[in-house]
């Protein structure tokens, strides 16, 4: 057959299968090193040592997706159907708390809320005590859930926006008081977006190291964590069973994505409202309190530290361990390297993409399939199978406290992210696009370089500004493998605060919401009709 | 009618063949073109035509057969030329614009960088798109665009023009002034062109030849009023107008139908149908013996109107009259023909 316009380059093909094997590497190694060191994860599994850490992890992530999926469906449903006020700072205020990275949240939660933190300094002043301690499960589920539930409300939000308001309208009519027409009507048909939403927050309180770290409860990844230098077989059968969930749940969104249907895009021009009555202050109550826990509440506590750590030093107490270049070289490291992760990760999915959009390959599929489910690999797994590889292998030893391992390990973690937008984007090109430019006599570097790059541009932007927000707020891989003279805002702050120098915690965390919380707006508040 | 038909063909297509999966797409299909000739390719939707034009532009590969174009082989047993080298130019059903290029980037595209401003000033004002350089895309009229689509298609000089439906994405009525104002402008430029359409009015107004196509083969070729007037087959008849088959008995150079004789362009002998036209038969009103028919249906269309009448036997014949004649449901009436000599088929 030949068939110029189906058969797919040599050259992409070669580029895709290179990019899925360097995605499966890490988990690969993992499992081999395993069969190698004759760790046993089975009769590990069976062991009291591994059943705590792995009821604790299923515990907490099963907590946190229903608290997340109950929170933010109800934030989402208040916020686009519901008349309160000021519906649109809400919209905007709502998702921000993804800037904060899991630990910065906990540290501030716990500085905040804790005995001698902020809430009972104020109480104190009233004459009221205040002793309650926020750490373990309680802790892990309060900081999980405040900092994940957008992963809930923008799905649903952004479902609920595209759905015509006539099937609610019409339910209405035929007799269904409002309450029954959100059980029969409006649940059905964002139950999808729900359930994709709360899976993702799964995925991610499983392999959550931050908020479970700093709040000292025992789950596989930090259990993973403190055993890896002085008990190695242990640490590596647990960050198996740690994969296999990860894997599981990962054939569950599969699964469940199938059956997923697709709403009709309409855009209604007038989106029904519902009338929210004396129940009006307990919903802005409700949504007030979640932007004060996990927005206000964090942030003032990085200013109250970083202002009492100025105040201290001015009043001849201990100097501040910062000062211009101290601040910047961490920021330098940190846009940079996630900067270049990004660009990585776009370029080398990008082949991947094209074999699975414009040529159908089978290839494509399986690089596809790869580096999708590379998504759900926690961090943590990553960066330990690296850091074992470049100690105990001769190759690996080569790439040791190299930035080119730590740039490969953030793309096998957040490559993913870039898969959908990037094929979105290769689908935008319309091959009558490229067949015109054909007859005009254009070879393909042209075609790439003057048509398909130009037009897909805003598509691979997107991805890439996800893969820099990620990498941005990224601890485990990290703390683990990033090259000692290359010091980030992450592993700066999270020291700071493993060792209490609180305002220099309260500087470097202030710094990396900051730039967080730019590529947030940019990326994902501003385009958050796309995460239907 | 230019070009004399002893000169090698700028275009030639033989023996070509194109499957997709299971589908027989073109079947040995055959198809010569003279430098400077504009060919209408008539047919139904999903007949091949499409398929054909993306061959001759190299977008798809023929799986038998040969095509070329100057004489040099492009496609077939051992030559492959890529698009990109083929000189062909090509306006796309949906002009398929670059939306992230202004007009003359649009226009440009396929001339080399040194002539470009000159060939796309020079380009738009044969397009009477002077001084749009600027514009993009997204800010034309539907007319417009067209004009620029072909603009960008010509301004390279291809060897040949290719057109896929190229006004059917625009209304009725910009349609017609559309359609004069590229022939003519072709016909200035001296272009050899393909046009693929299935509206039959779009074909016969443009082409200087017709081609016919149904399921994957041509059926017919000819002059526009020789495909209209001496169809090859009732299909052909019916496909590039409104016809009625009428059985008749034929006795040489004319057949006797029930409302009088029928003139044939070639004798036959014993029963036939002939291929009426409507407006190729006149109607009058009639009593008694000499009313054969009687009206059914009467449908008013402004300047004329088509009238079907019936016979006893309830044999139906579509008669266009002008539109100051009016006749009601049940009237009797006497057509008679007065048309030019009629294709006479086998009784089907």
């Amino acid at each position: 057959m030949r068939s110029p316009t189906i058969h797919s380059p040599a050259l992409l093909k070669v580029a895709a299968i290179v990019v899925t094997v360097g995605f499966a590497f890490p988990a690969g190694y993992l499992v081999w090193r395993n069969f190698t060191f004759h760790s046993d994860p089975l009769g590990v599994l069976f062991s009291h040592r591994t059943q705590g850490p792995l009821l604790r992890t299923l515990r907490l992530a099963v907590l946190v997706s229903a608290s997340t999926a109950v929170f933010g469906t109800a934030q989402a449903w208040l916020t686009t159907r519901c008349d309160v006020p000021l519906k649109r700072t809400w919209q905007a205020l709502l998702p921000l708390p993804l800037v904060f990275p899991t630990f910065i949240g906990a540290a501030a939660l716990i500085r905040t809320l804790n005995p001698g933190g902020l809430l009972s300094d104020w109480l104190d002043n009233l004459g009221l005590v205040w002793d309650v301690e926020i750490r373990g499960l309680f802790g892990a589920w309060l900081a999980l859930t405040l900092f994940t539930y957008p992963y809930v409300y923008l799905p649903v939000a952004a479902r609920l926006r595209r759905l015509p308001g006539s099937a609610e309208e019409t339910a209405r009519l035929l007799g269904d008081s409002p309450l029954t027409v959100i059980r029969r009507v409006v649940l059905p048909q964002t139950a999808t977006a729900i359930s994709a939403g709360a899976l993702l927050v799964f995925l991610y309180a499983i392999s959550d190291f931050g908020a479970v770290q700093l709040m000292r409860y025992d789950t596989l990844s930090r259990a993973i964590y403190t055993t890896r230098l002085n008990n190695q077989p242990v640490s590596m059968a647990l960050s198996v069973i740690l994969l296999v969930l990860a894997a599981a749940v990962v054939l569950i969104e599969r699964g469940a994505t199938r059956r997923y249907e697709h709403a009709a895009p309409v855009r209604s021009r007038s989106p029904v409202v519902y009338r929210m009555g004396r129940a009006k202050p307990i919903a802005v109550a409700f949504l007030a309190g979640a932007v004060a826990l996990a927005l206000l509440g964090p942030m003032a506590s990085l200013a109250d530290w970083t202002i009492d750590g100025i105040r201290l030093e001015a009043s001849g107490g201990r100097d501040l361990l910062v000062g211009w270049d101290d601040v910047w070289s961490p920021t330098w490291n940190t846009a940079y390297g996630s900067l270049l992760a990004a660009v990585v990760s776009v370029a080398l999915v990008l082949p991947a993409a094209y074999l699975v959009v414009r040529h159908r390959s089978r290839i494509g599929t399986v690089a596809n399939a790869m580096i999708v489910s590379a998504f759900a690999l926690p961090g943590i797994l990553i960066g330990l199978a690296l850091l074992f590889w470049t100690l105990k292998t001769d190759v690996g030893s080569h790439l040791r406290n190299t930035l080119v391992l730590l740039v490969f390990a953030y793309m096998v973690r957040f490559g993913g992210q870039t898969m959908r937008t990037s094929q979105v984007a290769v689908a935008a090109v319309s091959s009558r696009l490229t067949d015109a430019a054909r007859t005009l006599g254009a070879r393909w570097v042209r075609r790439f370089r003057s048509l398909e790059l130009p037009l897909m541009a805003p598509g691979l932007l997107a991805g890439g500004g996800l893969v820099m927000l990620s990498v941005m707020k990224e601890l485990p891989i990290t703390l683990l493998i990033a090259p000692f003279d290359f010091p980030t805002l992450t592993t700066k702050a999270f020291n700071s605060i493993e060792e209490a120098f609180v305002a220099e915690a309260g500087i470097w965390s202030g710094v990396l919401v900051v730039l967080s919380a730019v590529l947030t707006w940019i990326f994902v508040v501003r385009r958050a009709d796309h995460f239907d | 009618m230019p070009v004399a038909d002893s000169a090698a063909p700028l275009l030639s297509v033989e023996d070509v063949h194109k499957s997709f999966g299971a589908t027989k797409v073109l079947v040995d299909f055959n198809l010569t073109l003279q430098a400077g000739e504009m060919l209408s390719l008539l047919g139904p939707s999903g007949c091949g035509k499409t398929t054909l034009l993306r061959l001759i532009a190299g977008l798809e590969q023929a799986d038998k057969g040969k095509i070329a174009l100057d004489g040099n082989a492009v496609d077939g047993h051992r030559s492959w030329i890529r698009p990109e080298d083929r000189q062909v130019g090509m306006v796309f059903q949906d002009w398929a614009l670059f939306p992230h290029l202004d007009v003359a980037g649009n226009v440009g595209y396929g001339v080399p960088r040194r002539q470009r401003i000159e060939e796309v000033a020079k380009t738009l004002e044969l397009v009477n798109l002077p001084g749009m350089q600027e514009r993009t895309p997204d800010t034309l009229s539907g007319g417009q665009q067209q004009r620029v689509a072909l603009a960008r298609a010509i301004a390279p000089k291809p060897k040949v023009l290719l057109l896929d439906e190229p006004f059917s994405n625009l209304d009725a009525a910009l349609r017609r002034e559309v359609r004069s104002e590229v022939r003519e402008l072709l016909r200035d430029a001296d272009m050899t062109a393909v046009f693929v359409t299935h509206d039959r009015e779009e074909a016969l107004a443009l082409g200087d030849r017709v081609a016919v196509m149904d399921a994957g083969r041509i059926v017919q070729t000819g002059s526009p009023s020789e495909v209209y007037h001496h169809p090859a087959t009732p299909w052909v008849a019916a496909f590039v107008g409104a016809v009625s088959m009428y059985p008749a008995e034929a006795a040489g150079s004319t057949a006797e139908t029930d409302f009088g004789p029928v003139p044939l362009i070639e004798p036959r002998q014993g029963p036939v149908e002939v291929a009426v036209r409507p407006e190729d038969v006149d109607l009058r009103a009639a009593e008694g013996e000499r009313a054969t028919h009687t009206v059914e249906n009467f449908e008013f269309q402004g300047a004329d109107a088509v009238v079907t009448v019936a016979n006893p036997n309830g044999i139906r014949l579509r008669v266009r009259v002008s539109g100051t004649q009016s006749f009601s449901s049940g009237d009797r009436v006497a057509p008679s023909y007065i048309g030019p000599p009629a294709v006479a088929f086998d009784r089907s």
